[in-house]
């Protein structure tokens, strides 16, 4: 399968401080890749640049679509729109029916963000996503302030709509159990200046992946073990 | 209820006092008893003089204060979104704030005499820098994650003003009325007063030239209750939109 992402000898400063260095990745069409690391690791900011709302230092990205959805860590609404609203404020053409449904947001499409529960504002912000018909969606730490079961539940709204499109997806988080329910390769960066120290394949069922599967716990103790002789 | 009681109970102690000090000082040119001020409102409500005052001067206030949002309101949002065209205008900015209304009362009369244009643009000139000001402060705190937002997504331009500046600055520009519109009555009578040829601020100045206290009393009653009757209309007005744009 061809790649959609190509990056290569990438590095970003700020002012004078390097946030990334010599990033060489290639991610596949349809892949689901999770990026972990340390705060201060330039996780989102690699996200930036991929999405093009930043510009590296150094080297270069080369993206083949231009069509990226992007759950974005706070849910970002409008505040005086509707979710209805909301979701056609980036795409007025969308046919909202069948993603409100699937993301059991049907009954609030009238909704104002404000009286909205936290898991149903980041559904929404998922569905905003979704409604651009990405072909790359970016999921940067969506789920870090949710509930595990609300987040249970979204993980799976995410897995069932890649069967569904077979999207590209990019997560970035801080939770490896996350990562090892939606991604089937891992890639760890370093602390500050972030660089890639492990890309690593998880070879398990795509979807109906359970926290307490002992091949998931397996490969989670490994990688625990690659982080802390890296860190 | 028991609030409406106490409002009540106020006003009638305020009366009480006033009728008291007239009594008392029998300074008629100061404090007029109250039943020479309801005498002179009853006279004027209703005669044509002062119907016809009542509509000039809420023509100029509804024209003074339309001017100061028509020109404020897009000036300050420009102001707002671009730094270097706020330090260009900055210094006229502050020049306007600082020069005293006489100052322009003056320069008006030498230019339009006396009339209905001085009020007015001595109007916008007060309120001008309010409108500016709070619209550039509106723009400056907008959210920048949203607008992030919407670049990601390659939202058109119009359509980012209309859903996210638009209603990021509407507690804004509520702010802005609820401010000039009870500073504007009191503008739009002191300059109809200076260099006027109608309104209520031209009443006052002939009751003044009758030496007329208690009439002066009864206009400066109705214009207060004026203002206070179009700013509940203008917040009525507010309540509506906000609920639209639920903010």
């Amino acid at each position: 399968m061809g790649n959609l992402i190509v990056i290569t000898n990438l590095a970003k400063s700020f002012d004078d401080k390097k946030v990334l260095d010599n990033i060489n990745l290639s991610i596949c069409k349809s892949e689901r890749a999770a990026l972990i690391g340390p705060s201060g690791s330039g996780k989102t900011t690699l996200l930036r640049i991929i999405s093009g709302l930043e510009t590296p230092s150094q080297g270069t990205v080369q993206i083949h679509t231009r069509n990226i959805g992007y759950v974005f860590q706070e849910p970002r609404l409008i505040p005086w729109r509707t979710v209805e609203q909301n979701l056609l404020f980036v795409n007025p053409d969308a046919e909202l029916e069948d993603i409100l449904a699937k993301l059991r947001l049907k009954d609030f499409k009238n909704h104002y963000p404000h009286q909205l529960s936290g898991g149903m504002k980041q559904r929404v912000n998922l569905a905003r996503a979704l409604i651009t018909n990405p072909d790359l969606l970016i999921l940067d730490e969506p789920f870090s302030s949710l509930d595990l079961p609300i987040k249970l539940e979204i993980i799976n709204d995410v897995l069932l709509q890649w069967q569904e499109r077979k999207f590209t997806m990019i997560l970035v988080t801080h939770d490896l159990k996350e990562a090892l329910l939606l991604a089937d390769r891992i890639i760890i960066l370093s602390s500050s200046p972030g660089r890639i120290i492990k890309d690593l394949t998880v070879d398990l069922n795509p979807v109906n992946r359970k926290i307490s599967d002992p091949a998931l716990l397996s490969i989670e103790s490994d990688i625990l073990h690659v982080l802390s002789s890296a860190y | 209820m028991i609030k409406l009681e106490r409002t009540l109970l106020g006003i009638i102690l305020f009366l009480a006092i006033w009728q008291v000090l007239a009594i008392c000082l029998d300074a008629n040119t100061i404090v007029p008893g109250l039943g020479a001020i309801f005498s002179e409102l009853t006279g004027l409500v209703g005669k044509k003089t002062f119907l016809v005052a009542v509509v000039s001067t809420l023509v100029k206030v509804i024209a003074g204060l339309l001017l100061t949002l028509l020109i404020g309101l897009p000036l300050g949002f420009l102001l707002g979104i671009n730094n270097k065209l706020f330090d260009m205008f900055r210094p006229v900015i502050m020049v306007i704030q600082a020069v005293p209304v006489i100052s322009w009362l003056t320069l008006v009369i030498f230019a339009w005499g006396i009339g209905f244009r001085g009020p007015i643009f001595i109007t916008f000139l007060s309120l001008f820098p309010i409108a500016l000001l709070t619209t550039v402060s509106g723009v400056r705190n907008l959210d920048k994650n949203l607008l992030e937002m919407a670049t990601l997504y390659r939202v058109p331009r119009w359509q980012v003003i209309r859903d996210i500046y638009l209603g990021s600055l509407l507690p804004f520009i509520v702010a802005i009325l609820d401010v000039t519109l009870g500073q504007a009555w009191k503008v739009i009578l002191v300059s109809e007063y200076l260099c006027g040829n109608s309104g209520l601020g031209v009443l006052i100045l002939a009751a003044r030239y009758e030496v007329n206290p208690a009439k002066v009393w009864a206009l400066t009653f109705l214009a207060v209750l004026l203002g206070l009757i179009t700013e509940r209309l203008v917040k009525l007005l507010f309540r509506k939109v906000a609920k639209r744009w639920a903010i």
